[in-house]
């Protein structure tokens, strides 16, 4: 049976709209009609103005947001039973959105995968633990968190994107001038064109790897504990380099036009120096991981 | 009147409106029957007697702390720049705008998380005669309103960790690599992660033995080169690794 | 943690907090937090919950206070939105948030005759703790509408809106309540007679 919930406080802008597919099990008799599994789909809008701010909360699921129209935001959600709801509530600019488990749910009757359709200003939370959760075409603040989920950020301009996972795996691809700031126990990390005054990726065992040319001038700080990081920029980069792994090996192969440091160099533990004209920072760090520096 | 006929009439007749201004004949009947006068009276003492709870519970301090925490969190609170430049070397954890709400069922995790970095960072700024980390991170990660778990300030929780009182202890000597045993805070965590997420259980458990492993080895370096400021600033980040994790299973615990 | 410095006022807590200052919050909490609290407590009878939603109540509070203009008590807002708090999270919860009986059953029409007539007034003031650990006892849906009413002093109209009964309803669900009562707290202090 397909429960709506109503919004605690609302504008006549909202529509809810229910198409419900079922798909009957064996059935004995009426009494004991067992597990009707209906997946149901269903649909919420919000009207809202600029910078909106939308979360969305599911234990199980997926979750794409995309742009749309500059002041509705269009909400899909696919529950897998009917042992879970969906709770909606909008006040004002702000729309929260959560999968609620009705007790003794697991994982596959507590699925419930959203697609969101926002304005490209919005700024978006996204929370899943298996994921997969990916965003694209955005200009807002992103920060997306998941246990196991699959995180994947393209083509964000100028926002904030925030990112954290237990061991999910991190793909961020054509991320621009905003901060970014990933953290992961032992989720591999890669990055690709990503750039801006800020990027600052953290993963213990997982690894990280960079194909950009690091500019806009910023500060790069990538970090692992046991995992590897790897580089890959363009001959003509321009970055002031510190690289050093306490336990592994660290290796690069331009010719760094050596700076002074308060860092006595170890020769296969780490390098500093500088290419072009030195205009980003760029900071990597490793336990026990190796540190590869490679010129495309 | 009979006593059955008063007793359907109560519910509207004692809803306070009335101010106890009883029709004629059910004051007459009330005055000719005990039973029923003294079921009136003891209604309304009853009634009387629920006012005098009102405001009479008072909430331990915990409550403001956690509203505290989530108010910081969520930007609400605003007593320092919200956009302060970042330092080099920042802790990993998210800014507090973009934090998520801390579960409050499992609140006591939230002081145990605060002090695991706050206690990362004690191991990097209190160490004597060694070369000022250039990364070194300052303390902004966790809120100064997060309670202690020994309620006082946050360098206490790490004077517990340190290596003679470790809370985690390898079962076997420096030598090999060991899993260490879980400490009691692990062990409660992985108790709420099995009542509240059952199949997550397995997959926390593994990622926090990773952790702890990954503190007791570099621990284990540290101690044998005390002047590696670097490695210190692993050993911190190790721990903030475990903070991480206890964060993301503490917002998913509901 | 100590009382907070009642410095100023509850209108400029207000102001102070919609600018941001954590102290202003904290002056306003501890101005409400035993009226919440208890509220709460009252209604799920468990610590632990009652902890949980006072924090959410004062959260969705805090949440909404730049848009609040003092056109009603700061505390009349607050007080109503801890009930919803709380009538949400039992409605979540799948617990009957009041029972749909409208009329008396058939056992509870006439007070019963067993005892006798000394017994039958609750003699003196009725003891505060037992009376707490009488609500308790209540049925989910009686124990809403009596401490809605008779603790915290909603009229019914109000509670009819709040939960969503009607006004008969709220009524005659409160004099159960009320009933229920005064059979636990005669029960309990004949148990206490008992052992002196």
């Amino acid at each position: 049976m397909v429960e709506f919930r109503k919004a605690s406080s609302q504008p006549a802008s909202i529509k809810n709209t229910a198409i419900v597919t079922a798909v009957l099990a064996t059935c004995l008799s009426s009494a004991l009609c067992s597990a009707a599994f209906a997946e149901a789909a269903k649909e919420f809008r919000y009207t809202v103005g600029a910078h909106a701010n939308i979360s969305v909360d599911t234990q199980y699921g997926s979750i794409s947001v995309k742009p749309g129209t500059d002041n509705e935001v269009v909400v899909t959600a696919t529950l897998k039973s009917d042992n879970v709801e969906v709770d909606q509530q909008q006040n004002g600019n702000r729309i929260e959105i959560a999968s609620h488990l009705l007790r003794g749910t697991d994982q596959r009757n507590g699925q419930v995968d959203y697609e969101l359709l926002i304005p490209p200003d919005a700024t978006v939370n996204l929370r899943s633990s298996t994921g997969p959760m990916s965003a694209e075409r955005l200009q807002g603040d992103l920060t997306l968190e998941g246990a196991e989920a699959a995180v994947n950020v393209r083509d964000v301009e100028n926002g904030h994107v925030h990112i954290r996972t237990m061991r999910g795996p991190i793909t961020l691809t054509d991320v621009r001038n905003g901060h970014v700031e990933v953290a992961s126990i032992s989720g591999d990390v890669h990055l690709k064109g990503v750039t801006g005054p800020l990027v600052q990726v953290t993963s213990g065992r997982g690894g990280i790897s960079y194909d950009g040319d690091f500019s806009s001038g910023g500060e790069y700080r990538f970090t692992t504990h046991t995992g590897d990081i790897r580089v890959l920029v363009p001959a003509d980069v321009s970055a002031d380099f510190k690289a050093r792994s306490v336990l592994g090996r660290v290796q690069h192969d331009f010719p760094l036009k050596p700076r002074h440091s308060r860092f006595p160099e170890e020769v296969g533990r780490s390098f500093f120096g500088t290419t072009g004209q030195a205009s980003s920072e760029v900071v990597l760090r490793s336990f026990s991981g190796r540190i590869r520096l490679k010129q495309r | 009147m009979t006593c059955s006929d008063v007793e359907q009439a109560l519910p509207e007749l004692l809803d306070g409106e009335a101010n106890g201004a009883f029709p004629t004949e059910v004051e007459s009947h009330l005055q000719s029957c005990a039973a029923c006068s003294g079921l009136v009276s003891d209604l309304e003492t009853i009634a009387g007697a629920a006012r005098t709870l009102a405001a009479s519970e008072e909430p331990p301090p915990r409550v403001w702390a956690r509203i505290a925490l989530e108010l910081r969190a969520e930007g609400l609170i605003r007593d320092q720049p919200a956009d302060a430049k970042l330092a080099p070397g920042r802790p990993i954890l998210l800014p507090t705008a973009a934090r998520r709400r801390w579960s409050s069922t499992a609140w006591w995790l939230a002081p145990v998380a605060a002090a695991l970095v706050a206690g990362g960072s004690y191991v990097v700024s209190h160490k004597p005669a060694t070369p000022v980390a250039q990364n070194q991170a300052p303390v902004n990660a966790a809120p100064s309103s997060a309670p202690s778990p020994a309620g006082s300030a946050p360098t206490t929780p790490w004077q517990c960790r340190l290596p003679a009182q470790a809370s985690m202890q390898p079962t076997v000597t420096a030598q090999t690599t060991v899993e260490p045993e879980p400490s009691a805070d692990d062990q409660q965590f992985l108790s709420a992660v099995s009542t509240r997420a059952p199949s997550m259980r397995a997959t926390y458990e593994n990622q926090l033995k990773a952790v702890n492993a990954d503190i007791l080895e570099t621990q284990a370096y540290v101690d044998r080169n005390p002047r590696d400021a670097e490695a210190r600033e692993h050993l911190m980040e190790a721990y903030q690794q475990k903070a991480l994790l206890y964060q993301i299973a503490l917002d998913r615990i509901q | 943690m100590t009382d907070p410095k009642q410095a100023i006022t509850e209108a400029e807590a207000i102001e102070q907090a919609k600018q941001g200052h954590e102290a202003a919050f904290e002056v306003l909490y501890h101005l409400h937090k035993r009226r919440v609290y208890s509220l709460c407590l009252r209604m799920v009878a468990n610590p632990a919950q009652a902890e949980d939603l006072a924090q959410e109540a004062f959260l969705q509070l805090f949440r909404k206070i730049g848009t609040f203009r003092g056109e009603s008590a700061f505390s009349t807002w607050l007080h109503r939105m801890t009930v919803n708090v709380v009538l949400m999270q039992l409605r979540k919860k799948g617990l009957p948030v009041v029972s749909l009986e409208e009329t008396l059953e058939a056992d509870d029409e006439a007070p019963r005759k067993e005892f006798g007539t000394k017994d039958l007034r609750l003699t003196g003031s009725v003891d505060r703790l037992q009376l707490q650990r009488a609500i308790d006892k209540l049925p989910p849906g009686y124990r809403t509408v009596f401490v809605l009413h008779d603790v915290e002093g909603f009229e019914h109209n109000e509670i009819a809106q709040m939960v969503g009964c009607s006004i008969g309803n709220s009524k005659s669900q409160l004099h159960k309540a009320r009933l229920k009562l005064r059979d636990f707290l005669k029960f309990m202090r004949a148990e206490k007679a008992k052992t002196g």
